[in-house]
């Protein structure tokens, strides 16, 4: 079993949470002021779980993401403002202005590709880590997807390739389909995760909101695919964010008052139920402050701290040029 | 006769044939984009909601649903989103679809409509941009439409729905909006024939989709220097009207093609061969071919417009073909 975080790893994940938050509220603002031609398909909501299944992965481990990929760019810490110098098709992007939003990449963070056709991170990923089983390394491939990645054929086809070929491959399914409205999948299966154990995966569903919960099961499951080589599913569970597909960028939750983690009494508005219950941010940050690991003065200026350097990520992103047209066929080929 | 736009000409189409053959249905979210003329669509289904069917993300399967429906006796009309995604099912199409009728000796038909929108959007970046009409054309027993205005979507649609041959049809979603005179009643315009959508007697401009409504505005510009463009829009990839094409080189004696596929076995060398093959005595100038440069589509705008044909481009080429 995952040992106790301790006090100073539980803020490091706070703040690693605040950074994801801000950063995805910066691209909003980026996308209401600029000619923006990229769509929001923004992590918000995602935090906990993105933050504490980046905190438990080494540099090497090798990680395959999607459309939804911004967050675990910050998480792993990739430089913010290379990242929305990347989302703004800026030269001094993460990739030189040529991926944009649904294409982050960062080498050096331990990213591989982001591939926004649905399914893409599924197959590569094993692909990773037959790379890393064949060369001996520790590290571990992982794969990070939404549950309507798992109506795409090649799950299957991938699942049963890490499970016969014992690959040590972390699938990592961010669940937010929302029963009741159309939801990113349509599956028969009443349990995503029987889909991986019918082909003798092992499965671990965790409640997405809490970056605890989250960090001690990922930190099992990553320690379980390390000394046996073998695959494992782990499911978060999320509730989608309001904003989580949007045309236009609004703020549909408004803009994250960390105040609200200790004055519920003023959560308020269409969406208040969101906040109220599914905000990972807010319920980590009440949390924190309830068991006394840290204050409100201190969480209010480590966020206060967060956002001066998303500020300043925003700066180098307006800063840099878009890169010269003249450019625009380099890198066909390698 | 009524303007309509393009998105309200497919739409006709579709309620003409929803209304008049209880076996055609139609798989798919999103057949008319998910910006300003999603509502056109939302409506349709909602007047025949037992002929929409709406699947997961699982291209693959929706296509073979589809064709098999089409052998058992439906008329299907299955939208893969972009051109991109329709790669999830490429070897549905083209090794179950494409092949069926003439494998089957001839028992087999397959009449299905896969739609799919293609090319530059802004943004689409390396993996929402693809232009795959001529990979495509490049197999046998597909055809491949490719209509630009709202009068010729109207018919051409009804006239594949009613087909019994595999139709691709690729769309862009920037035509839309285009808005034009539609006749009222049903009617068909039979596939496989070129349009010329302006006479002129000094040059060919051959294209296809939106590259035509580009063409159109090279011709305005080449007008201002005297210069008298013709614009012949092929509306069909499969099969490729020679004798419309090669009357139009004919009688100008100069050839520019555009369209948005990357060059290298694109819809424009086919209709270059087909200069070279039949009217190379008529030309006065080498052959110029305009069309999207050979990289995976960068993300930021100014690489993204660096790459893409445009209608300067086509008329700098026209013009040095007059000289
Ligand atoms: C092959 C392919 N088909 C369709 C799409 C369009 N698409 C983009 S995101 C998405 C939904 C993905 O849902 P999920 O995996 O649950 O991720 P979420 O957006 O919910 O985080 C779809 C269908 C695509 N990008 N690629
Ligand atoms: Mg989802």
């Amino acid at each position: 079993m995952a040992s106790q975080p301790t006090t100073a790893e539980r803020i490091s994940l706070l703040e690693r949470m605040l950074m994801m938050r801000r950063f995805e509220e910066e691209v909003l603002r980026v996308a209401q002021t600029h000619a923006y031609v990229g769509r929001q398909h923004l992590h918000i909501g995602h935090e906990a779980t993105g933050a504490a299944v980046a905190s438990v992965l080494t540099p090497e481990d090798l990680f395959h993401t999607t459309h939804r990929n911004h967050g675990y760019l910050i998480a792993r810490g990739a430089d913010p403002g290379r990242a929305l110098a990347e989302i703004m098709g800026r030269k001094d992007g993460l990739n030189g202005g040529r991926g944009g939003p649904w294409h982050l990449c960062d080498r050096e963070a331990g990213f591989q590709s982001t591939s926004a056709m649905v399914g893409g991170s599924v197959g590569l990923a094993i692909g990773a880590a037959f790379a890393m089983k064949k060369q001996k390394k520790k590290a571990i491939g992982v794969a990070h997807f939404g549950d309507g990645t798992l109506d795409e054929g090649i799950c299957f086809e991938a699942f049963n390739m890490a499970s016969i070929f014992e690959l040590p491959v972390l699938f990592l399914c961010e669940n937010n389909a929302k029963e009741g409205q159309r939801p990113s999948s349509m599956l028969a299966a009443k349990a995503l995760r029987d889909l991986p154990a019918a082909l003798q995966i092992e499965t671990v569903v965790v409640d997405g909101r809490d970056a605890d919960d989250v960090r001690a099961a990922a930190t099992d499951a990553v320690a379980r695919i390390r000394t046996t080589g073998k695959p494992v599913f782990l499911q978060a569970q999320l509730e989608r964010w309001p904003g989580s597909h949007q045309l236009k960028p609004e703020f549909p939750t408004g803009v994250t008052d960390l105040t609200l983690a200790w004055e519920e009494g003023r959560i308020e508005g269409k969406h208040a139920d969101w906040t109220r219950a599914h905000d990972g941010i807010r319920l980590y940050a009440k949390k924190l402050v309830a068991e006394k690991a840290t204050s409100k003065e201190e969480i209010l200026a480590l966020d206060r701290k967060v956002i001066a350097r998303i500020e300043a990520a925003r700066a180098f992103a307006e800063a840099s040029p878009f890169p010269a047209p003249s450019t625009a066929t380099d890198l066909a080929f390698a | 006769m009524t303007v309509k736009t393009y998105a309200e000409a497919v739409v006709d189409a579709l309620t003409g044939m929803l209304k008049a053959d209880p076996n055609f249905h139609i798989i798919g979210r999103g057949i008319l984009g998910h910006g300003g003329h999603e509502h056109h669509a939302h409506a349709l289904q909602h007047d025949f909601a037992d002929r929409f069917t709406d699947p997961p993300t699982s291209e693959g399967a929706t296509a073979s649903m589809g064709i098999g429906a089409a052998m058992a006796g439906c008329r299907m009309f299955v939208h893969l989103g972009t051109g991109s995604f329709s790669l999830e099912a490429f070897n549905q199409l083209i090794n179950e679809a494409g092949v069926a009728h003439s494998m089957s000796g001839g028992q087999v038909r397959v009449p299905v409509i896969f739609h799919m929108y293609h090319g530059l959007r802004g943004g689409g970046s390396g993996q929402h941009s693809l232009s795959p009409q001529a990979m495509f054309a490049n197999n046998a027993g597909l055809k491949v439409m490719q209509p630009t205005c709202p009068r010729d979507v109207k018919g051409m649609l009804r006239a594949a729905i009613k087909g019994n041959t595999p139709v691709i049809w690729v769309d862009h979603a920037a035509l839309l909006g285009q808005k034009g005179e539609v006749p009222d009643e049903d009617y068909e315009i039979p596939l496989g024939k070129a349009d010329v959508k302006r006479e002129g007697k000094d040059v060919s401009i051959v294209a296809s989709s939106r590259a035509v409504l580009w063409s159109l505005a090279a011709a305005d510009l080449l007008a201002k220097d005297g210069i008298s463009a013709e614009v012949v829009d092929i509306r069909s990839v499969v099969p490729l009207d020679e004798d419309t094409i090669t009357a139009s080189i004919r009688k100008t004696g100069r050839l520019v093609t555009v369209d948005e596929s990357i060059q290298m076995c694109s819809v424009g060398s086919e209709i270059a061969a087909l200069a070279a093959e039949k009217a190379q005595a008529q030309l006065k100038a080498p052959v110029a071919r305009i069309a999207r440069a050979a990289v995976p589509v960068p993300f930021s705008p100014p690489l993204e417009k660096a790459i893409s044909p445009k209608p300067e481009m086509i008329a700098a080429a026209a013009k040095r073909l007059v000289g």
